[in-house]
């Protein structure tokens, strides 16, 4: 494969984990403006993990999911009590307020001779950990890959899980969610936290694979992007936003005579299915059917008992 | 069982409930009854703690629920049905009545494991029979939404049913019913009595609640005005001013056509 195919490749896979960030909350029922935060936060505190610590990727990962995820519980736990629009508003505001925060911070230290760290609005350069290594994109796009597959079984395995109900429920009824005996403000500072450690896996990659991230790239463009997959591709199944981001830098980017034009073609693409498909292509009906079609399903296998 | 103390729901200067004092044995069917907005349903918000009170006590086997948020009250083992049926629907009929499976009921059923990736058999069993009893023992894979109404009035009393309440509140839950699924109503309702369910029943049906309860308390406007058997009920004074208006005089129709 080419450098070109395999950067494409990297960035889906990348782009997808922040999709799948959003997707999570989406199905909780909160339209999050903000999660390019947590995707921007862990990308410099895993960054700051490889470049000036010296610490190794998988610690920087970890470091990098952890931080946001917390990050993410913490700004959940003082904005989930707001509902609907109030809460996309202030995951915005805080977005942003991350975003300008980054642009003033100034920590570097120095490493064999060079100094290394996030340098205020000149971004953060020389995450070297790929060329010290001696790593290829493509040993690095499988890396991708493998932790992607990794956060997908573990979203599929929720939602078969009671918690993966628990999600839904609080999607479609929040005082009927509490009604079963649910503490729904602890649930949906789970999902805020898990949505926020899955988009900073994603900014974790991210930065050791461009060797360079500057507050300016994580805009709430990103953040609406992320939203988008979801809607697109669907909210019936983890798989969705992974066709809705498949569908955007796969389809749209590849296809020559759409570029210069991707953002219309994109807006528009998004407006026809929130018309004819309000829940995305892999909407639960469908997602259900689809279900039905391979298995018997959880009743069938209660009646064998 | 249910302790009401002058239990009053304000909404600026509208008293939708007012001093309302009201107990419920354990064992009993007791019926809420009044006019369109006379604070039934504030009543019922006020006992799963929908609403927070304006002032006044609630106690629920002796524990004062003054400020605990519905699930709280849920755990104790206070369920509801809704006016306007409400399920889950993008779930399953089954998992509409897993997630109802309350656990606090019965700690040794739900290990982690069972509890958070796949119903232990016990659970499994249990649900079959709700659904079962509800009439629904072909549909447990189906999703909520494509159940027809009558079905997911079933579902949404199974649902209740599946919380283990030990006091269960029926938000006008024959609304909309024919009359031989009342009466399949009322006869659901008994066994449920008699499983060891208190229960409170909301309802403007008057063929049910004179049929199934055995006490019954009337409102109108906020107040509490009657309170007695229904045969007590049905004779008191205010009662039938309440329903019917107070005299011919006053309310002589305006024109032919009413």
């Amino acid at each position: 494969m080419d450098d070109y195919v395999v950067t494409v490749l990297s960035n889906i896979g990348m782009i997808s984990f922040i999709a799948l960030s959003a997707y999570l909350l989406l199905i909780t029922g909160e339209i999050s403006f903000g999660q390019q935060a947590y995707f921007g936060l862990s990308a410099y505190a895993a960054g700051a993990a490889t470049s000036m610590f010296g610490l190794p990727i998988w610690a920087a990962v970890l470091i990098g999911a952890c931080t946001a995820g917390l990050m993410a519980m913490a700004v959940g736990a003082l904005t989930l009590r707001l509902s609907g629009l109030y809460f996309s508003i202030s995951t915005l505001a805080f977005a942003e307020m991350m975003r300008l925060i980054l642009l003033i911070v100034e920590v570097q230290v120095e490493v064999d001779g060079e100094m290394v760290g996030p340098d205020g609005a000149n971004g953060f350069h020389d995450i070297r950990w790929m060329f010290e290594r001696d790593i290829s994109l493509t040993e690095f796009m499988l890396f991708i890959y493998g932790l992607l597959a990794l956060v997908l079984i573990a979203l599929l395995l929720v939602e078969r899980s009671r918690l993966g109900s628990v999600f839904r429920m609080l999607g479609s009824d929040d005082l009927l969610t509490e009604m079963q005996g649910l503490n729904t403000v602890r649930y949906r500072i789970l999902a805020a936290g898990m949505a926020g450690a899955i988009a900073g896996i994603g900014g974790a990659l991210y930065a050791h694979f461009t060797t360079y991230v500057e507050p300016q790239f994580f805009n709430v463009m990103l953040g609406v992007h992320a939203l988008a997959y979801g809607l697109i591709g669907g909210l019936g199944t983890a798989f969705g936003p992974l066709v809705g981001v498949a569908i955007d830098i796969g389809f749209l980017e590849a296809v020559r005579f759409i570029q210069g034009y991707r953002m219309i073609v994109f807006g528009g693409l998004v407006a026809v299915l929130l018309i004819f498909m309000p829940r995305g292509i892999l909407d639960e009906e469908r997602v259900h059917r689809l279900k039905a079609l391979f298995s018997r399903g959880n009743h069938a296998r209660a009646e064998r008992h | 069982m249910l302790e009401l103390r002058g239990l009053s729901k304000h909404f600026g200067g509208v008293k939708a409930l007012d001093g309302l004092d009201l107990t419920v044995d354990e064992g009993d069917i007791f019926g809420l009854i009044g006019p369109n907005g006379s604070g039934k349903s504030t009543t019922i918000n006020l006992i799963c703690g929908v609403y927070g009170e304006t002032a006044g006590t609630v106690h629920f086997r002796g524990n004062l629920m003054n400020g605990k948020p519905p699930h709280t009250r849920l755990r104790a083992g206070i369920a509801r049905t809704f006016q306007n049926i409400r399920l889950f629907p993008n779930l399953t009929v089954w998992q509409n009545l897993w997630v109802a499976q309350n656990s606090s009921q019965d700690v040794s059923a739900h290990g982690f494991l069972p509890r958070w990736f796949g119903a232990t058999r016990r659970t499994r069993k249990e649900i079959a029979r709700l659904l079962e009893l509800a009439d629904l023992g072909h549909k447990g894979d189906e999703l909520a939404s494509n159940l027809a109404f009558g079905e997911q009035r079933r579902l949404e009393f199974a649902r209740a049913a599946a919380a283990r309440p030990k006091l269960l509140l029926l938000d006008e839950p024959a609304a909309g019913m024919s009359r031989q699924e009342i009466d399949n109503l009322g006869r659901r309702i008994r066994r449920m009595r008699d499983s060891g369910v208190t229960i409170l029943l909301v309802e403007h049906v008057m063929e049910l609640v004179m049929g199934v309860t055995e006490q019954i308390a009337v409102l109108n406007f906020g107040y509490k005005i009657a309170f007695g058997t229904p045969g007590e009920v049905q004779r008191d004074k205010a009662v039938q001013e309440a329903y019917l208006g107070t005299s011919a005089s006053k309310s002589r129709p305006v024109d032919g056509s009413a």
